[in-house]
């Protein structure tokens, strides 16, 4: 059945193109991964990403973007429920079996946890890297208030108060709870500073370097600072670490990794680049950026000339179309995925047109559904691994067929 | 001779290995007793159900579920909780190419089509401002109650959505002891015997309502423990004070049983309360008794058997459904976890039950999911058997 609807997705797009388009189709996993131990739950979720041993890495925001009153309710003193739920840590490691194999992340000594995590890669030596890219993203807000069907929005609104809701109701007590509008447990803390690093940890979570300074935003120009970045790629053997820095102008700032020393910086072609999310390396050298907003994925030599650009989903507006995206695991890497997490789709592109030729999924909280998918990679055999940041909250596996 | 005699041995042995083989299975049940396993109806998450919605159409908030004769499923949810950014195909312009908010009923097959949608404001009647609770009765007729602000009715459909029937009518809540108007109206069961409609009142008021399901006559209410309802507001549940003598807001659920006992939750009370038809109280029980807040006993189904032996009893704040017994209201075992993935909940907020016995649920606040869970009999099961998926 689910193959089916891939098919009738497939043909349809390639009718669009006028011409019989190729496209790799795949079908959900709905059983992957297994359940969390400890009632841990995933808060939104912004990275995701696969390591050399095809372990599936995620980061998610935790606390901060779970609702204390009716989600992590064994966060709050006294607990609010007997059996569940809490936030699970924020950096989860999977085996492709979907076994939780280690768990970390969140504030420690001599680095800033962020926030709010944005995209996250691991390199070829193993590494962990962060980009620290709080305040969250907003999703375009609904209409608030208490118990009322007022909508809610999704989750990670800034500021904007979009407590996940109260509809359900429970008497007066819950109409006033839930229209506050506050996430996470305990006391109001003062206000953090905003999120202008990215961080590198090893693999089991010691911190070994930070680029930036929490509060210390840069302009475009800047050599040392950054401001709110949503992503980072790593070029290992040239030793450097590419940064989607959300500046104003947004650019891409290439920093060495290991002493975090600037190298050289650009923005968008032609245009700035507006509400940048994504940047990812291919093996044959480019750099693909996500210029979110303008619905567009820019292609750039590793110094900064621009190659080509591709278009995706033109029409959309909102939050746009272009917020990640991953490579067919191919020596060629023929094909470009890219998540949607406004269309709540995956488009496939081949790489070399950037013509769209397929695409998969559609809006909904079933297993091959998606609400704000923003996070997608892949594993050697080809497998898409996603994840849906405000009230998607989970990671999904999207096997080959 | 012998040879009756080398029968009467060989009858011997084999009872002897019968009695053998009895004992065996009596200490292999002991020991899975004492591993924590107990006999009990064993459920399996299909995570194929329903199919995709056409139109590209999501749910907001779920928040009923019922099943008609022909074995349907019908659901309520509440199309504006959705975010604009979710619906944004339903934006002006549009925003996005997904998507758009689904009618707030609809009806499933069991193969998961979707074959009836419908609901919304209309002529001749006042659609709720915060729909909650659908109930397919013995005429196939559709209830639907709601739980906010000047919902002080239900309605009845027919299963195409043509207007039939409201009781009451909007305006502020009074009390619990009106005989004009209800008080945010939970859920619904029909009685097919008497033609009665069984309401839990509700989110405003705190009693059971029986009335006329054809008239809406009042017929006769009760209160916690068979009391007349007081609408003192006792503060929020603790679960080291002595019980108190009176329902909190919400009462969720009214259900009969076959053998015509009322089972009412009474949510952040944490209990379950059980009357007879007419308001004796029989006997209560409590369920996880330290949940806060919403409380635990959100919404309950009946097994299929003619004597409905096992109660199901869905828990939105711990995320998980109890089974339990229902002559003793003990609790046998009990399925789910939280989380977003199949057999998973996020405020599971109703459950049915269909002819074949599987268990349907529904989730609110960002679950926004029909869920069906598949009977596989009545097994030796983990008393947590946790997130069920296919074995």
């Amino acid at each position: 059945m689910m193959r089916r609807n891939f098919v009738v997705v497939m043909l349809v797009a390639a009718g669009l193109a006028g011409v019989a388009a190729q496209s790799p189709v795949f079908q959900v996993d709905p059983f992957w991964p297994k359940p969390l131990p400890n009632s841990w739950i995933l808060g939104s979720v912004t990275g995701v990403a696969v390591d050399s041993r095809d372990r599936i890495w995620v980061v998610h925001r935790g606390q901060d973007s779970l609702n204390a009153r009716t989600e992590a309710s064994l966060a709050s003193t006294p607990p609010g429920a007997e059996a569940c739920c809490r936030a699970a840590p924020f950096v989860l490691e999977f085996d492709a079996a979907g076994t939780l194999v280690s768990h970390w992340g969140g504030p420690g000594e001599g680095y800033e946890w962020p926030v709010s995590p944005g995209g996250l890669t691991v390199d070829d030596r193993g590494n962990v890297w962060i980009a620290a890219a709080g305040p969250p993203d907003v999703v375009v807000a609904g209409r608030g208030g208490g118990e009322a069907p007022g909508a809610r929005g999704g989750g990670g609104a800034r500021g904007a108060g979009a407590a996940a809701g109260a509809a359900a109701g429970a008497g007066a007590g819950a109409a006033a709870a839930g229209g506050q509008g506050r996430r996470g447990g305990g006391p109001a803390a003062p206000p953090r500073p905003v999120d202008a690093h990215v961080l590198k940890f090893t693999r089991t979570g010691q911190f070994v370097l930070q680029i930036g300074k929490a509060g210390d935003t840069g302009d475009a120009a800047s050599t040392t600072r950054l401001n709110e970045p949503a992503d980072v790629a790593v070029d290992t053997a040239a030793n450097e670490v590419y940064v989607a820095d959300g500046g104003e102008p947004p650019r891409i700032a290439v920093f060495n990794a290991t002493t975090g020393a600037y190298k050289r910086h650009w923005g968008g072609h032609a245009t700035p680049f507006a509400r940048l999310s994504c940047v990812a390396l291919s093996r044959d050298g480019l750099v693909y950026v996500c210029d979110r907003k303008n619905n567009r994925l820019q292609v750039f030599r590793k110094d900064g000339t621009f190659v080509t650009e591709g278009r995706v989903s033109p029409a959309t507006l909102g939050n746009g179309s272009v917020w990640d995206v991953a490579f067919s695991p191919d020596a060629a890497q023929q094909f470009v995925y890219v998540a949607d997490g406004q269309d709540m789709k995956v488009f496939v592109l081949n790489r070399k047109t950037l013509a769209t030729v397929s695409s998969f999924g559609s809006g909904g909280r079933w297993p091959g559904g998606f609400y704000g998918v923003g996070s997608i990679a892949v594993d050697a055999k080809g497998t898409i691994y996603t994840g849906e940041t405000y009230e998607g909250k989970r990671v999904q596996r999207f096997m080959r067929k | 001779m012998t040879q009756t005699r080398t029968t009467l041995t060989i009858f011997v042995v084999m009872l002897a290995g019968l009695g053998v083989a009895e004992r065996l299975l009596e200490r292999q049940a002991a020991a899975q007793a004492r591993d924590g396993m107990v006999q009990a109806p064993r459920f399996e998450v299909d995570p194929t159900y329903p199919k995709p919605l056409p139109n590209n159409w999501v749910l907001g908030q779920a928040i009923g579920v019922g099943v008609d004769a022909q074995d349907r499923v019908w659901i309520v949810h509440r199309p504006d909780t959705l975010a604009p950014g979710e619906a944004g195909q339903d934006q002006n312009p549009p925003i996005s190419s997904c998507c758009a908010k689904a009618p707030p009923v609809l009806a499933f097959d069991q193969a998961g089509n979707l074959v009836a949608h419908w609901g919304g404001p209309g002529p001749g009647y006042d659609w709720p401002q915060s729909n909650h609770g659908i109930f397919v009765d013995h005429k196939d007729n559709v209830w639907i109650g709601g739980n906010v602000g000047t919902d002080r009715h239900v309605l009845k459909f027919t299963q195409d959505g043509r207007f039939i029937a409201q009781f009451g009518k909007p305006g502020p809540v009074l009390n619990s002891n009106d005989t004009e108007n209800f008080g945010r109206v939970a859920k619904i069961f029909v009685d097919p015997r008497a033609n009665e409609a069984y309401l839990a009142d509700g989110y405003g008021n705190r009693r059971v309502v029986v009335i006329d399901a054809d008239t809406g006559a009042f017929k006769r209410y009760w209160g916690a423990y068979g009391n007349k309802p007081d609408d003192t507001n006792a503060g929020p549940y603790n679960p080291d004070a002595p019980l108190i003598q009176q329902f909190r807001t919400p009462v969720h659920c009214a259900e009969l049983s076959n053998d015509g006992l009322v089972y009412v939750c009474d949510r952040p009370n944490d209990r379950v309360q059980v009357f007879t038809k007419d308001g004796t109280f029989v006997k209560e029980v409590r369920v996880a008794p330290r949940t806060l807040g919403d409380g635990s006993t959100w919404d309950i189904a009946f097994s299929k058997d003619p004597q409905q032996k096992y109660l199901y009893l869905a828990d939105g704040k711990n995320e998980r459904v109890y089974i339990m017994d229902r002559a003793s209201l003990e609790i046998l075992s009990m399925f789910g976890d939280g989380g977003r993935q199949p057999g998973q909940f996020f405020a599971v907020h109703s459950i049915v039950t269909d002819s074949k016995g599987n268990i349907y649920t529904t989730e609110t606040y960002e679950g926004r999911r029909l869920q069906r869970f598949v009977f596989r009999g009545v097994q030796m099961v983990p008393r947590h058997q946790g997130v069920v998926w296919p074995k």
